[in-house]
């Protein structure tokens, strides 16, 4: 028998791939095991009650998911009406519950296809929805009533205007608007401290987010007129305790300026949802949805005077981390995601727009979407997971988390107000800071092995053919012959409507925006005059003073130059 | 041109378009400063003719792209085109974010180098840099 001999290349170490990290990703330092002490403070009946009962930590219905799951929905939006529109239908033959829509970055940024600024961006990330034509074509064969629609947009011209279209659809096929049911970001901090979004300046954003809410309101009862984000500013720095903080402080500062300004109460506007986020953390994002939800409650109750439950019992509705998945060896997104739902489920969240495997490459291709559907049939009906309302309530641990993410969330909310409130820390770019910040200290503990990616800056490894098939599926952005045809589109569609009648619309718009009158109404007739999305923000920015094109860059068309002047 | 050696190497990062993908830009922005060389960051929603114009006013050696719509390679072909035009085609283009594998080619026959991916440790950045500067 020869001798064994030993390659040099290999080293075997029993501890390779231990922990590197002994706090949450937002930095709260754990110990190795929780015990009764550590929760001995809290009372059930004050701080954790049953589901569906005050402060609602638990969850917001006394059954949760057995009546009800959560919503199964996903942003679809490809580069043309017809894919997204077809898209639509086989999603739903597959599961999907809620209908979330998107636009193309032009489009979000308040400009038309044809503008000089958006050909480098044309189609990129959804449709170019720039007016109601494009709607019929999209939402053609689906119906409107009562069904989720979400507006997932960063700007809030796009709220403004995919809000119009909705409505423009449904009056002119006679049906009740008061059928129509969703959620509409429409949240202007977000648009600022996110997008830098050019469209509208903050006072246009900050009244047309309040004048959205107050005609939602009074008509469209069933539609969530507003609902604030967390997701993208987490997405771009913020940890788990920002978000919470910041999300609350955005819900208190525009829901205070609806009270104070537009005479409507907490209970009138009824159900707030909050757009929030499913980072990597399992623990911590459980938590944090725990932790919101008590702190959403008590804050409707005592500082903005909600009486009803409707009122208190906050929905949460979840994007999962974009920013988690990798390019590198993209196979491994799928456990990301997986466990990102997971999270999810036992925090007890209304709606979950869960990523695709393949998005840090391109948009989600259709299996991998199907893919995403299934993980939740998979969690649901084989592994039983919604069977029990809150199953980790009364863990040492999550509600020890639960606490700790609420404390330092109000810590953060008391030196906002400090600070003067929400609005004065938007303007002194002190939210900004707030995201930069983290977002440097993320990139550090990366560079200095402090937080392990896997693929990253970890576990690098080889790529097979399973990773490489998910690379080569990914959609891809659109040709420069779709593009063309696009500017095409819009050019033909200007010809052809009638012109009276854009003219008289956008003149409204106008007038109303000039006389402080709410420009929701306007803007819906405007929609159905197929009036564009460049020039419905243009018409609004001069009713301002400002210059009709938000990027500076094209000067104002002859006729509504006219229209803005008689 | 005549590259001298050892010179502070100016770079511009520019963001062409309605892409709102800012982190990229922003971290290299400050990694390139603290690596010593001088950085414009342009931000967001600029026109390939609009940062042609800054590069050549700053006297910047590199154009540093950045997208994540997929789109890199009509906005390169922008970027390249405005340098053509007003005869400034020694500024050295490079590009990152989301590039499409299999674009990554059409780039590199553009002049356009590097187009590195998300996660990609920043000294190689540096490196890559130095080394199209120093090529001249």
């Amino acid at each position: 028998m020869s001798a064994r001999i030993l390659d040099k290349n290999i080293t075997f170490d029993r501890y390779s791939g231990g922990m590197v990290r002994s706090e949450t990703q937002a930095g709260i330092p754990i110990k190795v095991v929780y015990d009764p002490k550590d929760i001995e403070h809290i009372e059930y009946k004050r701080d954790l009650a049953d589901p569906g009962q005050y402060p609602y930590t638990r969850g917001i219905y006394p059954e949760m998911y057995r009546n009800k799951l959560w919503i199964k929905s996903f942003i679809v939006s490809y580069s043309t009406a017809e894919e997204t529109n077809q898209a639509f239908k086989d999603y739903i033959a597959a599961g999907q519950t809620g209908l979330r829509l998107n636009a193309d970055l032009p489009t979000q940024t308040g400009i038309d296809p044809d503008h000089p600024s958006a050909w480098n961006s044309m189609l990129c990330g959804g449709i170019s929805s720039y007016s109601l034509d494009t709607y019929e074509k999209m939402l053609a064969g689906l119906p409107l009533e009562n069904v989720d629609y979400e507006l997932a947009h960063s700007s809030i011209s796009s709220a403004l205007l995919f809000y119009s279209f909705l409505v423009a659809l449904m009056e002119k096929q006679g049906l009740s608007i008061a059928n129509l049911r969703g959620s509409n970001i429409n949240d202007p901090f977000r648009a600022n401290i996110v997008y830098a979004c050019p469209d509208f300046p903050t006072e246009i954003a900050r009244r047309g987010c309040l004048d959205l809410i107050e005609f939602g309101v009074k008509n469209t009862p069933k539609w969530k007129p507003y609902a604030p984000n967390g997701v993208d500013p987490q997405q771009s720095g913020m940890n788990t305790i920002q978000e919470v903080a910041e999300v609350l402080g955005v819900a208190t500062a525009i829901y205070g300026d609806i009270i104070r300004e537009r005479g409507l109460k907490l209970d009138d506007i009824g159900a707030t949802v909050f757009s929030m986020d499913a980072e990597s953390d399992f623990f911590e994002t459980i938590a944090k949805f725990r932790a919101t939800r008590r702190m959403w409650a008590r804050i409707a109750k005592e500082k903005l005077g909600a009486t009803t439950e409707r009122a208190m019992s906050l929905r949460i509705g979840i994007r999962t981390s974009g920013l988690s998945l990798q390019t590198q060896k993209p196979l491994n997104n799928a456990a990301r995601v997986t466990l990102q739902i997971l999270s999810c489920i036992l925090g007890g969240v209304n709606s979950i727009d869960a990523s695709s495997i393949d998005e840090a490459i391109g948009l989600p291709s259709r299996e991998v979407r199907i893919f995403n559907l299934d993980t939740q049939h998979i969690i649901t009906h084989e592994a039983n997971v919604p069977l029990v309302a809150d199953p980790l309530g009364g863990s040492y641990y999550v509600e020890w988390l639960t606490n700790k993410i609420e404390e330092g969330a109000y810590k953060l909310l008391d030196e906002i107000e400090h600070r003067g409130g929400m609005w004065a820390c938007l303007e002194s770019g002190w939210l900004r800071s707030q995201i930069e910040e983290s977002r440097f200290k993320v990139q550090q503990e990366m560079s200095t092995g402090k937080r392990l990616v896997v693929g990253v800056n970890a576990f690098q490894g080889e790529e097979g053919p399973i990773s490489r098939a998910i690379e080569h599926t990914s959609y891809r952005v659109p040709s420069k012959k779709l593009r063309l045809q696009t500017i095409a589109a819009i050019k033909k569609l200007r010809k052809e409507r009638n012109q009276q009648m854009v003219r008289s619309a956008l003149k409204e718009v106008y007038q109303a925006t000039k006389e402080g009158r709410n420009i929701v109404r306007p803007v819906i007739e405007a929609a159905k005059a197929y009036a564009t999305m460049g020039e419905v923000v243009g018409v609004i920015r001069m009713a301002y003073g400002y210059g009709y094109d938000p990027l500076g860059q094209i000067s104002v068309p002859i006729f509504i130059d006219e229209l803005t002047r008689g | 041109m005549i590259v001298q050696r050892n010179k502070i190497i100016r770079v511009v990062i520019g963001k062409i378009g309605c892409d709102i993908h800012e982190r990229g830009a922003t971290l290299l922005a400050l990694t390139l400063r603290d690596a010593g060389m001088e950085v414009i960051y342009t931000g967001r929603y600029q026109t390939p003719e609009a940062l042609a114009k800054v590069a050549i006013d700053e006297g910047v050696d590199v154009i540093a792209l950045s997208d994540h719509t997929g789109s890199m390679r009509y906005i390169a072909a922008g970027i390249i085109e405005a340098l053509k035009k007003y005869q400034m085609n020694d500024i050295r283009v490079i590009a990152g974010g989301l590039i499409p594998k299999k674009d990554i080619p059409i780039l590199e026959k553009m002049g356009v180098t590097g187009n590195f991916g998300p996660g990609t440790p920043f000294h190689v950045i540096i490196e890559h840099i130095r080394t199209r500067v120093e090529k001249g």
